[in-house]
């Protein structure tokens, strides 16, 4: 039973990947022009409320955005240029999610280190603990030399007594 | 003796880069976001005024100008500005071009707010769809745009107009406070 075990892993392991990749490269559905004004919005960030998108809010500044994005997107522009078009008077501060890698990267390098950290950490208790144990093992050997040692010499005494 | 000095390094180079962050983040107001608009050109606008006349910011060219984003809602920052902007548009009358633009406000609040903190010879912006606003990427009322005589938004400021704030920005555009 046992032997089967790691190629049914592998498999699932490989079905799950072939899931994954056909669902990540398949190519969406093309969103009608008031499902993409609305996934822009989501995306922006309400002028004049606290950590809401414009898609949620509904002061007067919101509207007016969603007005904008379905404007100029019914006048063919694409999410991008919508997106660039408020960012030019806005900044990137008007997007919920940054766009500088550095902001995606960071976790991940700051999760590697960590990482790397606690292995080397590990690695060096252990190679300590190894270290300790060899010394051990030197200092019982050192031991029976020595009475083997004086055994030796206690027989000599003994043999010279008897002389 | 190496590794010794490896470790001693580790610690700065970790610490440091994230102190330096951390001060210069924390140093920061949240409260200010900084303008894409600044070093670029005003954004155009025309359209009705409070009186029902009609303006347009071609009419600006060869004369620095302050455009002035307020509402009669926003107290007591806008009442608080009020008078700075009396005094400015009376003692720099040939030029300065001082403009005013509404947000989300009506104009007979608008007007209410004039009856009662003072009436203005500057133009204002009726703005009531928001599109003035959204060119200028205004957060809310009061923001004060400051323009040179070229037309180059030389600054931005974010809440009332004070006379220290007037003293640091009015030489951007070539005016003496």
């Amino acid at each position: 039973m046992r032997q089967y075990a790691l190629p049914v892993a592998l498999a699932a392991l490989l079905a799950l990947a072939g899931l994954a990749a056909v669902t990540l490269l398949r190519p969406a559905a093309p969103l009608t022009l008031a499902e993409e004004s609305r996934a822009l919005a989501a995306e922006l960030r309400c002028p004049d409320c606290q950590a809401l998108s414009v898609a949620e809010s509904h002061t007067a500044a919101a509207r007016a955005i969603r007005d904008e994005i379905d404007l100029l997107l019914a006048a063919g522009e694409s999410p991008d240029a919508v997106r660039r078009h408020f960012t030019d008077s806005y900044g990137e501060w008007i997007l919920l999610s940054p766009t500088a890698p550095i902001a995606w990267w960071m976790p991940v390098v700051a999760l590697l280190i960590g990482v790397v950290g606690l292995m080397a950490w590990l690695l060096r208790g252990r190679r300590r603990a190894a270290e300790a144990g060899t010394s051990d093992a030197s200092a019982n050997v050192g031991d029976e030399l020595q009475q083997d040692e004086l055994r030796q010499r206690v027989r000599d005494e003994l043999e010279r007594l008897d002389a | 003796m190496r590794r010794s000095w490896i470790r001693f390094l580790i610690v700065p180079l970790l610490v440091l880069p994230l102190g330096w962050l951390l001060f210069t983040g924390l140093g920061r107001d949240p409260r200010v976001i900084p303008s894409p608009l600044v070093g670029k050109a005003l954004p155009a606008f025309a359209g009705t005024t409070l009186t029902g006349e009609q303006f347009s910011t071609a009419s600006l060219a060869g004369k620095p100008a302050i455009i002035n984003f307020w509402a009669s809602y926003c107290i007591p920052s806008c009442v608080d500005e009020h008078p700075f902007l009396l005094d400015l548009a009376a003692r720099h009358a040939a030029d300065l071009q001082l403009v005013g633009v509404l947000v989300n406000d009506s104009p007979d609040g608008a007007r209410g707010f004039l009856a009662r903190y003072g009436q203005i010879s500057w133009p204002t912006m009726l703005n009531s769809d928001g599109q003035i606003t959204i060119a200028y990427g205004v957060t809310g009322p009061p923001e004060t745009f400051f323009v040179d005589a070229a037309g180059i938004v030389r600054a931005r400021h974010v809440g009332p107009l004070t006379a220290a704030v007037l003293a640091e920005e009015l030489p951007l555009i070539g005016i003496t406070p």
